[in-house]
């Protein structure tokens, strides 16, 4: 039952993510993002992680990737950088062979992966993946993480601001 | 008394200091008083470290001074010291002794140089460095100091700098070397690994009880320091470089070149004569190269016209002796050889310097000629020298040559000793065909030059350099048992009991359940013969001789005579262009590294075409053709590499 | 309504990290009042540097554990706090004349610097898989931005952009990697890994070996490995000389010291497995950084090419995953530090108002013109490719022995032997300065505090190689 919801939830996933790298519109680029946001959202649901899928479309989806929208659209973005890149033959052989290489990896792993057997899951506790549960854990467990997160936005927030200013001083 | 050990290196050191820092400003005088005072300073505490050395008991003749403790990271640790013993005491003796009368030297023959502090700078950091070369009482100071007389070596070499043949010469100098000095690393590491220690009188002590005769541990390890010594002491295959190392000033040929930092070679392998003792295949090779090497840069020597290159030679080949004695087991003679080469080697590159000096720079023999009536002090003294290297009775090199031949003969095998003996017939015959052609017949010096005589100040060292060439066979009287003073004095260091070692490793083999082959022919002493060793004396008189009364024959009777023998003889162009090993090298070597890294440099990174790119796109111009497929320096093209090398990670990986 | 039980903070093993932050709070808010002058903003940093540097002696009793064990304060973390703390206040002093002379007004750089200190910190005492990824992000997000600072020069704002680019791409590799490693063992927590992995009740050994391939790579380019070392050169060359060094130093042992713990406290047991990997990836940095050094004409590139290689070295006290190697690690990179400010601050020192000089050949005639200045360059030089007495000899003597020691002998002698080839190029520059005549007057600028962080770099580069004793025993 549960497979049956996983792998369309995942082939959909898999589609909008190869959908964000091949349209050329940087605007469908960011519309597919989102609708890969909301799919991966549908597997959190599906992992009993309720609170993470909720917020998961409210950050992701719906604050971020509607900043993305207004901040493409502002800029009026074309494609940026010429594609000389893709034209040249060399660089064909070069993904070509990467490709193949591609190819015998995924062989390979697909052979150990085929002869190892994986543990049944093991079982979830009652309270998993709610609210009190998250907001325990993130204050006590990954209290430190949590709050060189907030390091982590003031240098990153500081960083664009002295990038994007348009004179100094 | 021997507690003064750690002021050895350090007066030099000062001296370096004051002289870099402030030369400019204290002037001539003062830059040479201090260059030599520190080292004057040195030789003296070495002498009263000698005597106070001397009247202690032969057993407790070694004193380990540790300054600190260098450094100590869980079991491994290392001192800084000094280990004074008899062996380290020679050493010490003869780099200060003949260091100060080379620094003395120098205030004449510098006197000119612009740069004069810069150059007593560096003469003192190297005797700094040389010293701690030999009184390190472990592998890694005694490396510190193998570094440091390479560096001084590299800048003293390139000293000139005006001229392009210095620089190259000094940049070949240090890459040789450091191929040397690679090994030497190695086996050092190795070392520690085995032993837990670096500390030569440990290492010493517990090498017959953790090695096994002749196994691959020890093997390996002295065939790496051997490897070493070769980078170091200009042996087959790694001697390139001196030659070349004449571009620098006259001295510091003597010195560095000549008589101390050119032999730290053959002091590494005497220090660790145990190690080398227990492997026997090593000592074999260590022979044939030391023979091959003499016989070798002999023949090149002979068909040299620079005088500088043609001692060069002479250098590389009477440190082949040198390496052929310890090959055979007789440390002594090699050290003994060691002793005297100093002083007349020394004192022969003092004198060709006197001869540049006196017909301002030339160093071709084929533009000297008839210098003896100008230059009297510097040509009997050179004389004298050449002599004593050529093997006169009773000149030092007389003594310690045939002592070198004797083994050869009864340790080694005929074959050894032919090499030596032919090689000695060659010294004879090059080095007298020098002394001809510079001092005797007509004078094909440029006659807008007047030759004239050095200064005393240099013409001083050369004559104590040449008493020293002559009264040193003393050292080591042959023939008579216990007379010879260098083997008494040398007995507790180079003391190693075979026959308790191989029962030691039979010992361990048994353990490991082998069984080793016989090893009992080795432990059967060669009877010391008087009347092989008389025959032997004679003979190489002979030899000595004829190679003399040969020189004579061709350069002053006949003076066209080599000319019309030489002509048309592609043996002679072979020997002449070196064997053409230069050659090879930089064909099989030094090339492909540089072509192969641009080759590795362009495919595997973007931004191919930068400047210097171009001078080599000629040469190599398929190459840029194809470097160009990756130097788009797009983000993507760096990303795409990631890629590639995630997935061939993971393709090793499962 | 249920109550969260507060944890238990531990004040005094955060307290580096805290005054730093606080530090780079201030510095942002005095900016506002400084207006050009910024000798203000420069103090307040250099005495929030060295207030974290002394307080990172205060616990007593180590290691301390705190934060369930997701936070350790021990010698080693003690050791790489001082390093960071030594190469930003290096970096602020090399600033205060290079910035004003190429038009770097910007007073964020010194709250990026502290903020990136506090990353690199957090980073050497994290033992916490998502504490080591909020530190590399925290670090390199700092340093996108600083390669970038001069926004006026095309070549910084492209070094900007590619590492930016890149920078988030490896964080993919590096992200991905973590969790397939949560997967396998449950747990995000080294000692934890560990111990699963030891009892052998991993979920999955498929994902725990995928998962060490990609934090190889994600590791990988956080240190510039071959192959993902492709920015290096392109960012060192492109951003300002004293960021340059910085992160030729600082993030670089940070992500080092992270890469050890990972690598050899919560995934040894495997070691067998990757030990091949990291060979491979060892040997390709060493031969590739050594050969792409010796045909470089432009300085900051040759280094960025030499600092490739060195990472190479390093990368091999990883592979021998025993203590020795990890305090080979820390000795390295505090040697290393010394001899790159130092050459980074005569890098400076030959720079001219419109022009950097950067091509090697600008050095030509140093020898004859400023003797005690190519002295120094000397030295660095030699220290850098391995030469007694000075500390890059120790330095890779530490190394080897580390690796010999766990039988890694054919590693060492290719690495030896780089050693050997990567004295070429430093040579090359010795050649430079000593044998050869300058083609036009250079007018250095002589700038004072330059030359005292280059008098510091000389003395420490020769102290270490001298008395490497009293560093060494810090680092245990």
């Amino acid at each position: 039952m549960e497979l049956l919801i996983f792998y369309p939830l995942a082939g959909f996933c898999v589609l909008m993510g190869l959908g964000v790298i091949i349209s050329s519109s940087p605007i469908n680029s960011a519309l597919s993002l989102i609708a890969m946001m909301m799919g991966l959202a549908g597997v959190f649901v599906l992992q009993q992680a309720h609170f993470l899928a909720i917020l998961q479309i409210i950050v992701y989806a719906g604050a971020i990737m509607v900043l993305f929208m207004f901040v493409i659209m502002l800029l009026n973005l074309k494609s940026a950088e010429e594609d000389t890149w893709s034209i040249r033959p060399q660089n064909t052989y070069v993904s070509v062979l990467t490709g193949f290489l591609a190819l015998g990896a995924l062989y390979k792993i697909a052979c150990v992966i085929s002869q190892a057997k994986l543990d049944s899951p093991a079982a979830v506790p009652d309270d998993f993946g709610t609210v009190v549960r998250v907001g325990t854990t993130l204050f006590t467990d990954f209290v430190l993480p949590f709050e060189v997160a907030s390091i982590l936005l003031l240098a990153a927030m500081v960083g664009a601001v002295v990038l994007a200013k348009n004179k100094i001083d | 008394m021997l507690n003064l050990a750690c002021l050895v290196p350090i007066f030099p050191l000062i001296g370096s200091i004051i002289n870099g820092f402030f030369g400019l400003r204290i002037g001539k005088n003062a830059v040479g008083m201090v260059a030599c005072g520190s080292v004057a300073l040195s030789f003296l505490t070495v002498l009263l470290m000698f005597a106070s050395l001397l009247f202690t008991p032969a057993e407790e003749r070694m004193f380990e001074q540790v300054l600190f403790t260098w450094m100590a990271a869980g079991d491994f640790s290392v001192d800084f010291g000094f280990q004074i013993d008899p062996l380290s005491m020679v050493m010490m003796l003869v780099v200060t002794g003949v260091g100060f009368l080379i620094h003395v030297y120098s205030i004449g023959y510098m006197h000119e140089e612009y740069s004069y502090y810069r150059y007593f700078a560096y003469l003192n950091l190297f005797m700094f460095s040389m010293l701690l070369l030999v009184m390190g009482n472990n592998f890694l100071v005694m490396f510190i100091g193998w570094e440091g007389v390479g560096v001084c070596s590299y800048f003293l070499i390139g000293y000139y700098f005006e001229k392009k043949s210095a620089c190259d010469a000094g940049v070949k100098a240090f890459v040789v070397n450091r191929v040397g000095d690679f090994a030497f690393l190695l086996a050092i590491m190795y070392i520690f690994n085995i032993f837990g220690t670096i500390d030569f009188s440990d290492v010493m002590h517990m090498a017959p009880e953790k090695l096994i005769f002749g196994a691959e541990p020890v093997t390996i390890i002295t065939l790496l320091l051997f490897i070493g010594a070769t980078g170091k002491s200009a042996q087959i295959p790694l001697y390139t470089w001196l030659p070349d190392a004449m571009e620098g000033p006259t001295p510091v040929s003597a010195l560095i070149h000549a008589a101390t930092m050119v032999t730290a070679g053959v002091y590494m392998v005497v220090r660790c004569s145990v190690l080398f003792e227990m492997a026997p295949l090593i000592m074999l090779t260590v022979a044939f190269i030391g023979g091959a090497t003499a016989l070798m840069a002999a023949t090149i020597g002979m068909t040299q016209y620079d005088i500088k290159r043609v001692l060069a030679y002479s250098t590389v080949s009477q440190i082949g002796y040198m390496f052929l004695a310890c090959g055979v087991g007789a440390y002594t003679a090699a050290i003994f050889h060691l002793v005297t080469h100093a002083f007349f080697k020394a004192c022969l590159f003092l004198g060709s310097g006197s001869v540049i000096h006196g017909i301002h720079g030339e160093q071709d023999m084929r533009k000297m000629g008839g210098l003896k009536e100008h230059q009297p002090i510097t040509y009997i003294t050179f004389l004298i020298s050449t002599f004593a290297i050529a093997g006169i009775f009773p000149l030092s090199g007389f003594f310690s040559k045939d002592e070198i031949l004797y083994h050869a003969l009864m340790d080694g095998n005929i074959i050894l000793w032919g090499m030596g003996a032919t090689g000695a017939l060659l010294t004879a015959f090059y080095m007298f065909r020098l002394v001809f052609m510079t001092f005797w017949g007509e004078s094909r010096v440029d006659p807008h030059v007047h030759p004239h005589e050095s200064p005393k100040v240099m013409t001083l060292p050369l004559m104590i350099l040449a008493g020293l060439a002559t009264v040193g066979g003393l050292l080591g009287i042959p023939l008579v048992h216990g007379w010879h003073a260098l083997h008494n004095w040398l007995e507790p260091v180079l003391h190693f009991d075979l026959a308790a070692t191989l029962e030691h490793s039979r010992h361990m083999l048994h353990a490991q359940g082998e069984h080793p082959a016989s090893w009992a022919h080795l432990l059967i002493e060669t009877e010391h013969n008087v009347w092989v060793e008389i025959a032997l004396m004679l003979l190489s008189l002979g030899i000595a001789i004829t190679g003399i009364v040969g020189a004579y024959f061709c350069y002053v009777k006949n003076p066209d005579l080599p000319g019309k023998f030489i002509k048309g003889q592609w043996g002679y162009e072979l020997v002449k262009n070196k064997y053409g090993v230069d050659e090879l090298y930089d064909a099989t070597i030094v090339k492909p590294t540089v072509v192969g890294s641009f080759f590795l440099w362009k495919t595997a990174d973007q931004k191919g075409i930068d400047g210097g790119v171009n001078a080599v796109a000629n040469v190599i111009g398929w190459f840029s053709v194809q470097a160009r497929v990756f130097q788009s320096g797009f983000v993507r093209n760096y990303a795409l590499f990631m890629v590639m090398g995630f997935l061939v990670l993971l393709i090793l990986m499962f | 309504m249920e109550h969260i039980p507060a944890p238990a903070i531990d004040f005094i093993s955060l307290a580096p990290a805290l005054i730093l932050s606080v530090f780079g709070m201030l510095v942002l808010l005095m900016d506002l009042f400084a207006g050009k002058n910024k000798n203000l903003l420069v103090f307040a940093s250099l005495v929030g540097l060295v207030l974290a540097g002394v307080s990172a002696f205060a616990p007593k009793a180590l290691p301390v554990v705190s934060f369930g064990g997701s936070y350790v304060v021990d010698h080693l973390s003690v050791f790489f706090t001082l390093i960071f703390v030594f190469s930003s206040a290096l970096t602020i002093l090399l600033s205060i004349e290079y910035n004003p002379r190429n038009g770097i007004r910007a007073g964020e750089y010194y709250a990026l610097i502290l903020f990136c200190t506090v990353g690199m910190i957090l980073l050497a005492s994290a033992t916490d898989l998502i504490m080591i990824f909020l530190g590399i992000e925290v670090v390199s997000i700092c340093l996108y931005v600083l390669a970038g600072i001069k926004r006026g020069d095309v070549k910084s704002n492209e070094a900007a952009l590619k590492y930016f680019l890149l920078g988030a791409f490896a964080t993919g590799f590096l992200v991905y990697g973590m969790t397939l490693l949560y997967g396998a063992t449950g747990t995000t927590k080294l000692a934890g890994i560990a111990e699963v992995i030891h009892s052998g009740q991993t979920n999955s050994d498929t994902l725990l070996l995928l998962g060490t391939v990609l934090l190889i790579i994600g590791f990988g380019f956080k240190v510039a490995s071959v192959p993902f070392h492709m920015w290096a050169p392109d960012v060192y060359e492109g951003a300002p000389s004293p960021v340059t060094a910085f992160m030729a130093v600082g993030p670089k042992a940070a992500a080092l010291v992270a890469f050890y713990r990972v690598f050899a406290t919560a995934i040894p047991e495997i070691g067998t497995t990757w030990d091949t990997l990291l060979m491979v990836v060892a040997v390709a940095t060493m031969v590739i950084g050594n050969f792409g050094a010796i045909v470089q004409t432009n300085i900051k590139r040759l280094l960025a090419y030499s600092s490739i290689s060195h990472v190479g070295y390093l990368l091999i006290a990883i592979i021998a995953r025993n203590s020795l190697g990890g305090s080979a690690i820390a000795y390295y990179m505090m040697a290393y530090a010394f001899m790159i400010f130092g050459t980074f601050g005569i890098v400076i020192l030959l720079g001219e108002k419109n022009s950097e000089n950067l091509e090697i050949k600008n050095y030509a005639g140093l020898g004859v013109k400023q003797p005690a200045i190519a002295l120094c360059m000397t030295v660095f030089m030699l220290s850098l490719g391995g030469m007694p007495p000075f500390a890059g000899f120790i330095a890779k003597f530490y190394i080897f022995g580390a690796a010999i020691k766990e039988g890694y002998v054919v590693l060492v002698v290719i690495a030896v032997l780089n050693s050997v080839v990567s004295l070429y190029y430093y040579l090359k520059i010795v050649v430079l300065m000593y044998m050869k005549d300058s083609e036009r007057e250079l007018e250095l600028s002589m700038g004072p505090i330059t030359l005292a962080v280059v008098a510091i770099a000389v003395f420490g580069t020769i102290e270490m190689g001298l008395f490497p004793d009293p560093i060494l025993q810090l680092t245990q």
